[in-house]
């Protein structure tokens, strides 16, 4: 049987990269998200291998801008949209890496994909989410199987 | 020499290695840290991330290990690869080390401490 991580496994790696690179408190980030509303951040990665889907993350702009911010040392109304791409894609290739380490493997992972609004992946379904707020603002994390895979 | 195509991550990695007294040149992936090379950096040590658009950091260790002249860069991986094999395949293409993201500043300087290019 094929072990998929849990909601709490995304959790516990979210908490890891936001601890570690964004405010390095273990409680800035706590279960449960508002709702993100349109303008929204998606960072991706996709596995491609003995797993086949992908691990997303979405942030309320405001999230994202911060998150930027914090990666970068700087103001958040000074953040570029240039460095919303870079933090967010960085975000998502810590992420992603880490649930990829508990997926079967070998797979393969991607570059980070980053838009500006909601990503769809073709033919895949969401096997895993979790909500997540931090400074008010939402984030959530999913993980992606293809379909053909997951049936 | 931090490689990685991440600014963000470059810069949070440069501000460790300053902070830890080493001067930082900086590449966004492995072919222009060769470039780099080839005009005549010289880095102690290079950190490297694996998954980066035009050479990859596998790539990267594979080229500066086919070189004499660079034996002597001590090349630390730092990404978010984290399968066995592939960190098998790293170190067996040369890297000396291993840093899966997310890490913290302690444990890059441990690293460095390990490899002995940093004493504290």
């Amino acid at each position: 049987m094929t072990y998929i991580p849990s909601a709490d496994d995304l959790e516990v790696i979210t908490r890891e990269v936001w601890t570690s690179f964004l405010d390095g408190d273990p409680d800035g980030l706590v279960p449960g998200a508002p709702e993100l509303g349109a303008e929204r951040v998606t960072g991706c990665v996709h596995l491609s291998g003995a797993y086949i889907g992908s691990i997303m993350l979405q942030c309320s702009a405001p999230a994202a801008r911060h998150a930027a911010a914090a990666l970068f040392s700087m103001q958040p109304a000074d953040v570029t949209q240039t460095e919303v791409v870079d933090a967010l894609g960085e975000l998502a290739n810590m992420v992603g890496g880490n649930v990829k380490s508990m997926l079967p493997g070998p797979s393969a992972l991607s570059l980070p994909a980053v838009v500006h609004g909601q990503l769809a992946v073709p033919g895949a379904q969401v096997v895993r989410e979790v909500g997540l707020s931090w400074r008010g603002e939402s984030l959530i994390v999913s993980l992606w199987q293809q379909a053909a895979a997951a049936a | 020499m931090v490689i990685d195509d991440s600014s963000a991550m470059r810069l949070i990695l440069g501000r460790i290695m300053r902070g830890l007294g080493f001067d930082v040149v900086e590449a966004p992936n492995g072919a222009e840290a060769i470039a780099r090379l080839q005009s005549g950096a010289m880095p102690e040590i290079a950190l490297v991330d694996w998954n980066m658009p035009v050479m990859d950091g596998l790539a990267f260790v594979n080229a500066v290990r086919k070189e004499e002249k660079w034996r002597q860069i001590t090349l630390m991986m730092v990404t978010t690869e984290s399968e066995q094999s592939q960190i098998v395949r790293a170190l067996a293409a040369g890297a000396h080390e291993y840093v899966i993201k997310p890490f913290t500043p302690d444990a890059i300087a441990d690293k460095l401490a390990l490899l002995g290019v940093l004493a504290y």
